[in-house]
């Protein structure tokens, strides 16, 4: 009797062979390098209106209390900034006037994460240098601006315009649409809120009404209706003799109005719904940056192993039911 | 130790619910079976017995380790608290329109540089010379801005001084700026190094109910105070009394050098009429501030998982000698008491 029969009457076993796999499969990891790829990152500027009508309390926070739309704004931010694949860069601006101010040029989202996040927690409307909310021209220098920065752009405003437009209607874009990709992200409900108003200290004295806030645009040429107003005259009340009327002191999301500048310079339009919308919307919308991923194949082999491992023991097991014998030995 | 368990984790943890399955070996036998008319026709072999129990181990050790593999464990990385040479340094940037312009008070042409790209240049020099300083940004015109937090991520910061340069904005508003800097040195231990480094054009009156809040700070927090003030040419110098009245609106840069001269915080002003003079204030600052500095060093985690296909790989390289090195009763006529292993034969394989 020899030692190869039995041997080559193993080698026949098919468990054999099933624990052989499993073995070289767990040596293979140690051999396996993790496969070097590249995944889709992106590569934002973020510009968040700080003007007063952002601070509106139109949302509800997850503890059900009401939320201003910066405070959302932020929170939507904060939740993407964490959401974004390592590689990603985000610059940080502001915007209210007519211009946006940029905070910080793109800082890679996960060794500056904590810096980035910290930005974020302090935005604050007491930021705004002016009060004006000249809301398509501090677009179209938001793009201008994402452009010198080679980032896609994501605007997150109200599209509330203050002053009113004139009825001429606002600038024009004068840019190529599409040039730069990203969001107009809208903010606030549908429904009109009142704005809160602050004092010089910075506290809270209640909410704007009719009479504090300008109802309509009079500057420039009077509208086409003009003539048909009541007391209308040429030279001495072009606008008509009413005072002017509206909800401006009132805020709600101006999506139509965005959703037009939007198609007037080929970014698309998304709401600031809740905290997980944005991240799709991106998603979508985003130029992919490739940035480098790492990819892991120890699990896959280790899975197909314990797969072959479990089979060749259940088999046995299932087996052995045949045999109680075997059970003590 | 106990410390060293505590930091265990796992990606997975949900799959750890799977290790039951490891004790299959144990209900289980990979081998061949072979019906014997009774065991004690054996006489019982403590070798057999022990290889028995190995085959087992191996089995269990090789579910268990690619159990454990799979479900990704880990040590925790940890944070480490550690002393060096560096400062706490909070920036405070003026961002009015008229820091754009030249230090001869035109906008730039040509080779020319502004105030705000000349500080912008030799700032992110400045930031990341040393390794364990810490960077705070905060621009200020009509409102103060936080740019970026109190960080050790000098990247950041340097992204933060990139952006100096683009158009300013209205009005320089130095107190609220000033409140703003000093609110970026937050919690740290009271050893160590503040800095509070201020980078204008100009000046501007304090009023004296916010001096009173201002004061208050500086003496709480007790920074080092530097002051790059960046002259323009033919403009009045921090020194220079006004001709006429000397009040804080006619000459409102002298009039905050005495007030930061009133703080008894180390302060120094730095007068610079050109980027050569700005880059000599910046390295003084930079020789000034040598202290020991706590700083946090990041221990990454410590993947676990190839020790487990080790501990797997081992189980393996068991069960499958075992399995070469089986032997058929029958056919090999052995009367080894456990009849499905040939000893001899499983060594040699």
């Amino acid at each position: 009797m020899t030692a190869s029969s039995p041997i080559a009457r193993n080698l026949r076993d098919w468990r054999l062979r099933g624990l052989a796999g499993a073995l070289g499969l767990v040596a293979l990891t140690f051999v396996v390098p993790p496969l070097n790829l590249t995944r889709d990152g992106v590569s934002i500027l973020a510009v968040v209106d700080i003007t007063g009508s952002m601070n509106v309390r139109d949302y509800v926070n997850p503890d059900g209390q009401p939320a201003s739309r910066i405070e959302t704004a932020k929170t939507v931010l904060r939740d993407l900034l964490a959401r974004l694949p390592c590689g990603s860069r985000l610059a940080l601006g502001l915007f209210t006037e007519r211009r946006p101010f940029l905070l910080f040029a793109p800082i890679e989202t996960c060794s500056g994460f904590a810096p980035i996040d910290g930005a974020l927690a302090a935005l604050d409307w007491r930021m705004a240098w002016e009060g004006d909310s000249r809301i398509s021209a501090g677009l179209f220098r938001s793009i201008d601006l994402a452009a010198e920065l080679g980032t896609d752009l994501v605007f997150i405003t109200d599209g509330q315009e203050a002053p009113p437009l004139p009825s001429s209607g606002g600038p024009r874009f004068d840019g190529r649409p599409g040039a730069v990709r990203g969001l107009i992200v809208g903010a606030g409900a549908s429904g009109l809120s009142p704005i809160p108003r602050y004092n010089d200290r910075g506290r809270e004295t209640g909410f704007y009404g009719p009479g504090d806030v300008q109802q309509q645009n009079r500057f420039g040429p009077p509208p086409a209706d003009a003539e048909s107003r009541d007391g209308y005259n040429p030279r001495n009340a072009p606008f008509g003799a009413a005072a002017a009327t509206g909800t401006e002191h009132l805020s709600s999301v101006r999506e139509p109005y965005l959703r037009a500048l939007g198609r007037e310079t080929g970014l698309a339009y998304a709401p600031l719904a809740g905290p997980a919308g944005l991240a799709s919307a991106l998603a979508a919308e985003a130029t992919p940056r490739p940035v480098p991923g790492r990819f892991d194949p120890r699990p896959v082999l280790g899975a197909m192993a314990l797969l072959l491992l479990l089979a060749t023991f259940l088999s046995a097991l299932l087996r052995a039911r045949g045999f109680p014998t075997w059970k003590k030995a | 130790m106990t410390d060293a368990l505590v930091r265990l984790s796992a990606d997975h943890p949900l799959l750890l619910w799977l290790l039951p399955l490891a004790l299959l070996p144990l209900l289980a036998s990979a081998q061949r079976a072979t019906p014997v008319a009774s065991i004690a026709a054996g006489p019982p072999d403590g070798l057999s017995r022990a290889v028995g129990v190995v085959v087992r181990l191996g089995g269990i050790l090789a579910l268990a380790g690619l159990i454990l593999a799979l479900s990704g464990p880990y040590r925790r990385g940890e944070t480490l608290t550690r002393t060096g040479i560096g400062a706490q340094v909070s920036i405070l940037i003026d961002r009015s329109g008229s820091m754009n312009e030249t230090f001869a008070g035109r906008q730039p042409s040509g080779a020319e540089e502004s105030k705000a790209a000349a500080s912008r240049r030799l700032l992110a020099a400045f930031v990341g010379s040393r390794t364990h300083d810490q960077f705070a940004v905060t621009a200020f015109s009509t409102a103060p801005m936080l740019v970026v937090p109190m960080t050790d991520r000098h990247d950041a910061v340097r992204a933060a001084i990139a952006a100096i340069d683009r158009p300013g904005l209205d009005y320089t508003n130095i107190a609220r700026g000033l409140a703003m800097g000093l609110s970026q040195f937050a919690a740290a231990s009271p050893s160590t190094s503040r800095a509070l480094l201020l980078v204008s054009d100009g000046a501007a009156v304090i009023d004296p109910r916010v001096q009173e809040t201002l004061r208050a700070a500086f003496t709480r927090l007790r920074p080092n105070l530097y002051w790059l003030f960046l002259r323009t040419k033919g403009s009045p110098s921090i020194s220079d009394r006004p001709q006429g009245e000397d009040t804080p609106q006619a000459a409102p840069e002298r009039h905050l050098d005495l007030f930061f001269k009133s703080l008894r915080t180390p302060y120094r002003a730095f007068e610079a009429e050109g980027a050569e003079a700005v880059a000599d204030a910046i390295t003084q600052i930079e020789r000034l501030e040598r202290d020991p500095i706590p700083y946090t060093e990041q221990r990454p985690r410590r993947d676990l998982a190839g020790f487990a296909y080790g501990m797997a790989l081992i189980g393996l390289l068991i069960l499958v000698l075992a399995k070469l090195g089986e032997a058929d009763l029958r056919r090999t006529g052995s009367s080894d008491a456990a009849p499905n292993r040939s000893l001899p034969v499983r060594l040699a394989a």
